[in-house]
Formats: structure tokens, C-alpha cells, sequence
């Protein structure tokens, strides 16, 4: 791989699990050719005299985990068309022009993502040259067809996404999302902070993964000013992380169940979901875990006694609700063959998390070397999947990382986590200048962040991923991946 | 369904009068900041209305000198004031809060003159 990205334009070299190239604009193309064997993780841009165009991609190979990130200087305003090679850039490819007017060589329709027609264009960076094509709303539907709205504020925990469902009747002709309707800004409102002071925002992107955003942001933090935490913390973090897993996957069994119209089953889950929201609250002092992860480290050390006490009769709550559904044939059969997503399906849309692996990928950034994960012996995680891609593999999939997770809670609190402030937390460099790249695995998959920070350490351009993969609120994303890969990004970040 | 018929009636209602027994993990739990009027200057309260990530606080300055202004319903109760003036500010410890009038959460706290 490398020797394919030096022969088209590789310039600089970062130790670790990743490596940054600057590749020129007339080679972007062949790089990326080269490089879709891996996955497109994210794609962003940031401002400068220059804008700069940035690809993260994925090696999710056992053994080679780790990132690749191009850089690229657009001086003329386009780029190449990069979609047409990997899909899953086209939502990016609209964010971008929305923020820095910078798009696709080929003038292809892009439509709003952030923003809504009547916001004034843009608010956030470079002003397009003109407007982006093919702006959906308002618009009309002729003919035949008619449109069936769906949202944008439904029940339950789902974003708020407004899907246009265009149909004669029977074959659905069109399908277009509008997402900005919760769209906060919060990459820019990050802008001038220190990263101590934005990890605030990053916990609340996605308050039901906010160990793994802080995680992610704080890493990303840490990479910029080359701090490195502390093995205890990085193991505090992991339990953190671990038991967001856990009450995650307990709510999506309870929101399966509420899918197939089984309410004592709804029940039985959120009991075990309760119980380990209450095993948060005496672990760490917060139900939903915020504030424990800390730039350079965590902020407090968990309740060893609470999780050994309480974690047992939580989990086998968990257990036996989950036991039960799998014999239960009305909710298996609701399950079975639906919403399938085939392997390359998954990989073409870069999906992560439990529905990328209950595909057969074995994707996971827990795998990436250098995090507690990889440190200490039995702390590898075991990586659950399944080969159906249907909702009852995402189902197994996801009870076998609960499992799995008990397990490494026990292993982490096992190898000792450090008692002292001292150990809790590395304090970071002054001054700042460099940019990293952080990640962690929440609960619906891969957490990503990328900060650039300025020569005073603060915010120069921070950019957030939340763990749902770079595609997933692409047409095909939403409707075939229920229920546990909805994404928030664009409406959250 | 009958395993399910079974398994409800077995679980009973579950439903309990508020509080059935006080949360052990109460004390741990974030609660908003209680303030200390005494420790308050001006130039604290300045510091901890720039602190609030939620802006939750904020200064006002009256013709008998200058209140802080604290809406209880923007706290998220983070901590970062208490880290900030741990003299000044500690944690309530109220953390189940509720109000018939959203007028009721806005506090207001006189500060103290600065030192001559």
C-alpha cells in the first residue's frame, strides 16, 4: 500500500497506527482506485488559504488494523469525482460544498445536508461559487407517483430524519432523506476551545455513546500533542466503554421487542437495561457515563466494589430476557431474512458496528494496536460474527459482545487500574500546532475524530464521526439496517 | 406467548411509590452548583459565567451592584464551575429537580463588592 501512495505523490509519515500522506490533487483519483480496498471511514475538509481535503481510510485486515489519511490541497475548487469509486463519500461530498465550496470535478446534483434551503448558504466556511444543485425541498411530485412523508420526529430514540418515500402505489420510484433538523453545528462551535473545554461538546454529539465520542475526541486530542495516558486510565476507559456497550445492547434488544410487538419482552429488557444504568450511576456517578473520559486520561477511577456486586445480577438479567426471546418463535421469525445486507453491500457502504459484522466483517478498532485492548494479556477482545446479514444475525452479534464485554470488565478491573490523580490522567504539552486522529469502538461501531489544533493548543478544526459508519444514512442505509445502525451524524454534528 | 403470558404475570407490577427506598448512589450522582455569596466577586462570577459550557450562568450589573444569574434549567450539571471556584461554588446535591413555573428555576445571587 505504501509503495502504491509513494508512486503517486506521498510526502510525510507518521509512526503508529497512522499515516498521513499529502497526495496532489491530478493524483487523488489513483489513489483512491489504490486504496478502495480499504475502507472509507470519513472525509472531510478544513479551511486555510488553501482548503484541504482530508480521507480516512479503514484497514480493517486482522493483524494490520490501523488508518491511512491523504491530505490534499484544492486550489481550483473541485476535485475528482470521488463517489464514483467509493459510495460512501457521497454524503460528505455534499457536506463539504455546504461548508467550503469546494465539490466533485464532474458538477454531479449534490443536495443539502446541514442546512436547509432557507438558511442562507453558508454559514459555516468558504462560500460556494453557487448553490447546490437539485435542493429537494419544497419541491412536488408528479404524475402518478405520490410522496409518502415519514417523520422528521418520530418516537423512540430514532433521529430525526425526514424520509420522502415517492410511490405510485406499490414500487417506491424515489427515497430522499432531509437530515439537518437537529443539525447543531458542533464542529464549529468547538472552534477556538481547548480540547478539555470542547470534550464537553463531543460527550453530547451522541450522548447514548458519549465514552466512545470522548474517548475518540480525547485521543485525537492526545495524538496532536503526543501525550500519552496512563495504562490505568486507558483501562478505566475501556470498563467505561464496555459497560456502554452493555446498556446500549440491552436498549436495542428492548427496542427489538417493542419492533415486533412484544411488550413483556420490552419489559424484561429495560429491566436489565435499568439495572445496568443504575451500575453506571455507582460505578463512575453517571447513568449515561459522562465526564469520565478526560483529555490526557479519565477523571475518576470506577467503584470496583459496585461493578463486582452489582454487574453479575444486571448482566443475568440481560441473560435471561435474551434466552427467552430466542425461544420465543413470533419475535425469531420477525427477524429472520429481514433488512439482509450482504457483505459487499456492507463494505461498498462502509457500514461498522454490529451490522457491518453480522455480515462477516470482522471490523473493529478495538483491534487497532496500542489501546488497553492489546496491552495486557486476555484483554483481546473476541469479535462476534455472523454470516447472514439479517437482523437476527445483528441480534446474536450483538448478545455475544455483551457477553464478551462482562468478560473484559472483569480482565481490565483484574490488571488493576491505578488509584491515584496521578495515575488517572497525563497532563498534555503546552502549545499545540499539530493535528490526530482518535477513534474508539461505541456501540454501533466506529467513533472517529480529528482535531487540528493551533500554535496557542486550541481548536483550529475539529471534525467528529460518530460510530455509524461513513454511508449509513445514504437511501439504502437507514431502511435496511434497522435497528441499530440509525445514524446521527449529519443531524448531530 | 404463553412463556411471555406467564412470565408478566409472574413479574408483577412493578411500579413503586416515589422514592420506594433512597438510591444509594445519589451522593455520587452530578447535581447544579450551590453558591457561596460570600465567595462571590465579581470577577469570580465573570470567570464562571465564561466557564459554563451550557451558559447557564451570566452577570447582570443593577444600580446596587452586580447578580449572578443562574438558570437551573440550562445546568447540566457538569461540574466545571465548582472546578473552576471550589470556593465559591460545591455541588448541591439536588439532583431530582422540578419546578410548575419555569420562572422559578432562574436564581439570582448578589454578589459580594470586590475587596478594596
Amino acid at each position: 500500500m505504501t509503495s502504491e501512495l509513494t508512486a503517486t505523490g506521498a510526502s510525510r509519515t507518521v509512526p503508529g497506527a497512522v499515516t498521513t500522506f499529502q497526495v496532489a490533487s491530478p493524483d487523488l483519483e489513483a489513489v483512491v482506485r489504490n486504496l478502495s480496498a480499504l475502507r472509507l471511514a470519513d472525509m472531510f475538509a478544513s479551511d486555510g488559504d488553501t482548503p484541504a481535503l482530508r480521507l480516512v481510510w479503514a484497514n480493517d485486515t486482522e493483524g494490520q488494523c490501523g488508518y491511512v489519511i491523504t491530505e490534499t490541497p484544492v486550489a481550483d475548487g473541485e476535485y475528482p469525482p470521488l463517489s464514483d469509486i467509493a459510495p460512501a463519500a457521497f454524503i460528505e461530498e455534499c457536506e463539504i460544498y455546504e461548508q467550503f465550496g469546494i465539490r466533485p470535478a464532474t458538477g454531479k446534483p449534490l443536495n443539502r445536508i446541514m442546512l436547509p434551503p432557507h438558511a442562507d448558504l453558508p454559514t459555516l466556511g468558504r462560500r460556494p461559487p453557487t448553490e447546490p444543485e437539485e435542493v429537494r425541498a419544497p419541491h412536488s411530485v408528479a404524475g402518478e407517483a405520490f410522496e409518502f412523508p415519514f417523520g422528521p420526529v418520530r418516537q423512540a430514540g430514532v433521529e430525526s430524519l425526514y424520509y420522502g418515500l415517492v410511490t405510485s402505489g406499490e414500487e417506491v420510484v424515489d427515497l430522499y432523506l432531509f437530515t439537518w433538523h437537529k443539525h447543531r453545528g458542533l464542529e464549529w462551535r468547538m472552534g477556538g476551545k481547548t480540547p478539555q473545554q470542547a470534550l464537553f461538546l463531543a460527550e453530547r454529539a451522541e450522548g447514548l455513546s458519549a465514552v466512545a465520542q470522548g474517548w475518540a475526541f480525547a485521543a485525537a486530542a492526545e495524538a496532536a500533542t503526543g501525550t500519552r495516558p496512563p495504562d490505568g486510565a486507558q483501562r478505566t476507559r475501556a470498563i467505561a466503554l464496555e459497560l456502554e456497550r452493555l446498556y446500549n445492547h440491552a436498549a436495542a434488544m428492548a427496542a427489538l421487542c417493542q419492533s415486533t410487538g412484544l411488550a413483556v419482552g420490552q419489559s424484561a429488557a429495560e429491566i436489565a437495561l435499568e439495572r445496568l444504568l443504575r451500575l453506571n450511576a455507582r460505578a463512575f456517578g453517571h447513568r449515561y457515563l459522562f465526564g469520565v473520559v478526560a483529555v490526557g486520561g479519565v477523571s475518576r477511577s470506577p467503584d470496583h466494589d459496585a461493578i463486582r456486586q452489582d454487574l453479575p445480577g444486571a448482566y443475568g438479567e440481560f441473560k435471561r430476557a435474551a434466552a427467552a426471546l430466542l425461544s420465543t418463535n413470533s419475535f425469531v421469525d420477525r427477524l429472520e431474512a429481514t433488512g439482509i445486507l450482504t457483505i459487499d453491500q456492507a463494505r461498498r457502504l462502509g457500514l461498522v458496528g454490529p451490522v457491518a459484522r453480522a455480515t462477516g466483517l470482522a471490523a473493529d478498532t478495538r483491534l487497532v494496536p496500542g489501546g488497553p485492548y492489546s496491552t495486557a494479556a486476555g484483554t483481546e477482545p473476541a469479535i462476534a460474527t455472523a454470516t447472514a446479514g439479517d437482523v437476527l444475525a445483528r441480534f446474536t452479534v450483538m448478545l455475544a459482545e455483551a457477553a464478551d464485554s462482562v468478560r473484559l470488565i472483569g480482565e481490565f478491573l483484574d490488571a488493576g487500574l491505578g488509584a491515584n490523580t496521578g495515575e488517572l490522567r497525563q497532563a498534555t504539552a503546552e502549545g499545540g500546532g499539530g493535528s490526530g486522529l482518535g477513534w474508539a469502538e461505541s456501540p454501533r461501531g466506529e467513533a472517529l475524530s480529528w482535531l487540528q489544533l493551533d500554535d496557542a493548543g486550541r481548536i483550529a478544526r475539529a471534525r467528529r464521526r460518530p460510530g455509524t459508519g461513513a454511508a449509513s444514512t445514504t437511501p439504502a442505509g437507514p431502511r435496511t439496517c434497522s435497528p441499530t445502525s440509525r445514524s446521527s451524524r449529519p443531524a448531530s454534528g | 406467548m404463553t412463556l411471555w403470558f406467564v412470565r408478566g404475570l409472574r413479574r408483577g407490577v412493578v411500579t413503586t411509590r416515589y422514592p420506594a427506598r433512597p438510591d444509594e448512589s445519589a451522593r455520587f450522582l452530578p447535581a447544579p452548583p450551590a453558591f457561596r455569596p460570600g465567595a462571590l466577586t465579581l470577577a469570580v462570577a465573570g470567570r464562571l459565567a465564561e466557564t459554563c459550557p451550557s451558559g447557564a450562568l451570566h452577570v447582570v450589573q443593577e444600580e446596587d451592584g452586580g447578580v449572578l444569574v443562574f438558570d437551573v434549567g440550562r445546568c447540566t450539571a457538569c461540574g466545571r464551575c465548582a472546578a473552576e471556584a471550589p470556593q465559591a461554588v460545591t455541588s448541591s446535591g439536588a439532583f431530582e429537580l422540578a419546578a410548575t413555573d419555569r420562572s422559578v428555576l432562574i436564581k439570582r445571587i448578589t454578589l459580594r463588592g470586590e475587596e478594596q
